[in-house]
């Protein structure tokens, strides 16, 4: 960065914003007046519970965050995961307890530092290195695990460019134009190269296959709970592998875990035979035989999505790993970057489920070697198609179908555990009829069961294997990346109209906007403002706040919004915080709960997983992922909105979907792999899939 | 001289604030400190800034009543805030009185729930050192340790007796202050000859 270069240049930190939190007025008053001081601009609070609201109203609005440890209302170290949960924002702890226990305690919470109290001026000139340092590893991940794009490469140039401007000018506003930078970099996606201090590019790092594969093997290895970075980078053994690359994709795969274990968990509808595969099987059919058409689908990822989509026997459903994984790639070849992206994304979570389940055998298809692209785009298609039924089906009883196709599969996915993991895509609707083309994504045929999917890229859809039980794929925000559309889907699908899985872009040949607001870039978009990759943008997640118009309008409307909000945008208010985009929360969990009256219930386990999703950046600790994971326990039952907090609480989500056992992830998904035969809804299962990015810390 | 006999009240008070630390710091042949201060035997009733050796020692400092972070605290007024040691000051006072009738509420009710009481008392002492209020500091240390070993006997008793005394002693040294006026003071009693 620029300032830094600088030899920390006094303009650079000037104006940072701090926000204090102790219930102790003396210390409250001094602080504040050293930060004023150090010329930043601090904002004081004595009650954790007013402070994690203020932090939730306005995220961007502070750079780092200084707790007390010992407060009434709220314990410290809580807050301090939630806003590394939440916000991801750095914070710092400070105690005049200064007993050793304690402070390790606050470092494996995640806390960038711990100062004793009294703090000295000297200490708190120097809190601005951890929002740079954090920043900086933000992107150091991003650019590791994301594909570059072009968009990606201009990004540094113009970072350098900003930077350096703002430490010329040395005014507050150059604060705040690098954080607007930086949050710029982070909206567009995690997976935008984006040091950007560096010129250079690093080279991006592609989760191949059989790369996940290892990475696989070597967590299985040490236990999903003693995985650590450096332990698995040692037993993979990849020469060029950065300890940041495993962590990075640890927590997405954790995160994806966590998912996969609520879906499964919760998945608990009982499906209709699927009534409507024959309307499956056109829009598998007007999907795939377009996108094979295209020359884009392999024929034989068009013959299994084919499958999958009518239902047929869930063998074919279930492609051995490296089949489907072959599969993915070729089908991605074709795809954009965005679509890599997304893959990449989708991958780690992918695997995050055999993981879970144990059985991480080299077939595990879907979650085999995630290929970068693959991994996630077939996750969606895998799932749309076999939930094809699922997709567009307007009723509930489509969502019976999808559902109950899932369910099929289940055995067949499960098997092997890894297996289990090609979750279909919850979040793929198939149209019932109105299968637009794909190739219009936009043009969401008005009947809404169009089941969108998200394809950006025909590769997507070729790439959904079929075995893809679900495949959260959070799509991060990915823009184009048709995960997104498999979470608008999801939450479309709540409401039992199809999922659409809207892509952002539109480019989803053969997605099918179910509803007139889905549109893809509506729902995308809002997708691709949070940083974490995995992330979807608050807008999609639904949380929320306000639908978007048309988007994920699905005949539940409400449920959806509150599943995902994000596509539907209506949803409740993102309370929860966690929820929100970017956030990696919770929100995923929300999907359909509440009101999905329609199978799609079974968001629930996003939210478990979304949490997991929300979790902070990668950059935090372990420790943190861990309380996320404790905290995404069960989703609150209720309505809309509900859901959301469920960071915090560990609520579960109601819906009948709704895991109970979800306690931590890891113990989620062993009883989740017991219970193959659930599949998720495909809510669940787009919306799974899509959620999984964001890998954020945990 | 006005400024030296405020200065030696200030001593006297027992207190080590800035000024009188600079002082007492400064080698004595560059000093021209008022006789009275500097004698060989310092009076009982002066603090470190006073002591024997001219100027105190760093086990002195350690049995002041307050200590660098209130040197920081006065480093931090300004023109622009022209009260904030005193300021913050009394919000210490305001607020460690209510945390210490909690404590003792605490004793009362639950005299064994110790765990509730080192509670409490760790809010005080991240008080009182946010303030450099040394002594108080110090006192809370050892009544977290009287928790531990499950005697409070007579500890609260000296607590309050700490609190008391720092509080009489900030108040009148902010008096002095008032009286004596800018805050340079000492400045420029070095400066006379």
């Amino acid at each position: 960065m620029a300032p830094v270069e600088d030899g920390g240049g006094v303009e650079f930190p000037v104006g940072m914003k701090v926000l204090v939190v102790d219930d102790d007025p003396t210390c409250l008053a001094v602080l504040k007046r050293m930060l004023l001081e150090c010329r930043y601009d601090a904002t004081t609070c004595s009650q954790a519970t007013r402070a994690l609201t203020m932090l939730r109203e306005n995220r961007r609005g502070f750079d780092v965050i200084i707790s007390d440890v010992h407060m009434p209302d709220m314990d410290g170290f809580r807050l301090l995961e939630l806003v590394g949960l939440e916000m991801d924002l750095p914070v710092i702890m400070m105690s005049a307890d200064s007993r050793t226990d304690i402070v390790m305690k606050g470092i494996k919470h995640g806390a960038c530092d711990y100062l004793i109290k009294p703090v000295r001026m000297e200490e708190l000139k120097n809190i601005w290195q951890h929002v740079i340092r954090k920043k900086f590893n933000e992107n150091k991940e991003h650019e590791h695990s994301g594909s570059l794009d072009d968009t990606d490469r201009t990004r540094p140039t113009n970072n350098d460019n900003e930077y350096a401007s703002s430490a010329n000018d040395g005014a507050e506003g150059s604060w705040k134009s690098q954080k607007k930078k930086r949050d710029k970099d982070d909206d567009d996606g995690e997976l935008e190269s984006g040091d950007p201090s560096s010129t250079s590019k690093k080279p991006r790092v592609v989760w191949s296959v059989e790369l996940h594969q290892q990475f696989v093997n070597a967590v299985n290895h040490l236990g999903i709970d003693k995985a650590v970075p450096k332990k698995i980078l040692e037993l993979m053994n990849v020469p060029g592998l950065t300890r940041e690359n495993v962590a990075s994709h640890l927590q997405k795969f954790r995160l994806y875990l966590k998912r996969i274990a609520q879906h499964h968990a919760g998945i608990a509808n009982p499906f209709c035979p699927p009534a409507s595969s024959g309307k499956v099987g056109s829009l598998g059919g007007l999907d795939f035989q377009a996108l094979a058409a295209s020359g884009q689908i392999p024929p034989q990822a068009l013959a299994a999505l084919q499958d999958e989509l009518l239902g047929r026997p869930t063998n074919s459903l279930v492609l051995p790993g490296r089949d489907q994984s072959s599969l993915r790639l070729a089908a991605v070849k074709g795809n954009k970057p965005h679509g890599e992206r997304e893959i990449a994304f989708g991958q780690p979570i992918y695997k995050c489920q055999n993981n879970a389940y144990g059985a991480f055998p080299q077939s595990s298809p879907a979650v085999g070697g995630m290929p970068s692209f693959s991994a996630w785009p077939n996750n969606k298609l895998g799932m749309a198609d076999s939930t094809g039924t699922l997709g567009g089906m307007s009723n509930s009883q489509n969502s019976n179908i999808v559902l109950h196709e899932l369910q099929q599969q289940p055995d067949a996915m499960l098997s092997g555990t890894l297996h289990s993991l090609d979750v279909k895509p919850s979040g793929i609707v198939m149209p019932s009829q109105s299968l637009n083309t794909f190739s219009a994504s936009e043009g969401l045929s008005p009947n809404q069961n169009t089941l969108m999917i998200p394809a950006q890229s025909s590769g997507f859809l070729a790439a959904m294997p079929p075995s893809m039980k679900h495949e959260p794929v959070l799509a991060t925000s990915q823009p184009s990346s048709s995960l997104l559309g498999g979470i608008d889907l999801v939450n479309q699908a709540s409401t039992s109209q199809p999922l659409i899985s809207t892509h952002g872009g539109g480019n989803l040949s053969g997605l099918v906007n179910r509803n007139p607001n889905v549109v893809p870039s509506q729902g995308i978009s809002t997708f691709h403002t949070p940083n974490n990759p995995y992330l979807v943008s608050p807008n999609s997640m639904g949380v929320g706040s306000k639908q978007p118009p048309g988007v994920l309008k699905t005949e539940n409307s409400d449920a959806l919004n509150h599943s995902y909000g994000y596509l539907g945008g209506s949803n409740p208010p993102m309370d929860s915080g966690l929820l929100s985009s970017q956030s990696k929360n919770t929100q995923f969990g929300l999907l359909g709960q509440d009101d999905i009256t329609g199978s799609w219930s079974p968001l629930p386990n996003v939210d478990s997983y979304g949490n997991t999703v929300g979790l902070s950046h990668p950059g935090s600790s372990s420790s943190s992922f861990q309380s996320s994971n404790v905290a995404l326990g069960k989703l609150p039952d209720q309505g809309r909105g509900k859901n959301h907090g469920f960071v915090g609480k560990g609520t579960c989500i109601p819906s009948r979907f709704a895991v109970d056992e979800i306690e931590s992830p890891t113990n989620n998904l062993s009883h989740s792999i017991g219970s193959s035969g659930d599949i998720m809804s495909p809510d669940i299962f787009g919306f799974s899939e899509q959620m999984v990015i964001t890998g954020n810390n945990f | 001289m006005a400024i030296d006999a405020a200065l030696e009240k200030v001593w006297a008070l027992g207190l080590c604030a800035t000024a009188w630390r600079r002082e007492c710091e400064a080698p004595p042949t560059s000093r021209v400190p008022p006789a009275s201060a500097w004698t060989a035997s310092p009076r009982p009733s002066l603090l470190p800034c006073a002591a024997a050796a001219a100027w105190p020692s760093s086990r002195e400092r350690r049995q002041g009543y307050l200590d660098e972070q209130f040197n920081q605290l006065e480093e931090l007024q300004d023109e622009s805030s022209p009260n904030f040691v005193e300021e913050v000051v009394a919000l210490f006072f305001k607020d460690s009185s209510r945390l210490l009738t909690n404590i003792e509420q605490a004793i009362d009710k639950y005299p064994q729930d110790f765990y509730r009481l080192d509670s409490l008392v760790q809010q005080l002492k991240g008080s009182g050192s946010s303030i450099g209020a040394l002594r108080m500091k110090n006192e809370c240390s050892v009544f977290k340790a009287n928790c531990n070993d499950r005697n409070l006997e007579g500890s609260l008793q000296k607590m309050k007796r700490e609190h008391a005394t720092l509080k009489q002693k900030l108040e009148s040294y902010f008096q002095l202050l008032r009286q004596v006026g800018p805050r340079d003071y000492a400045v420029s009693s070095r400066k006379s000859p």
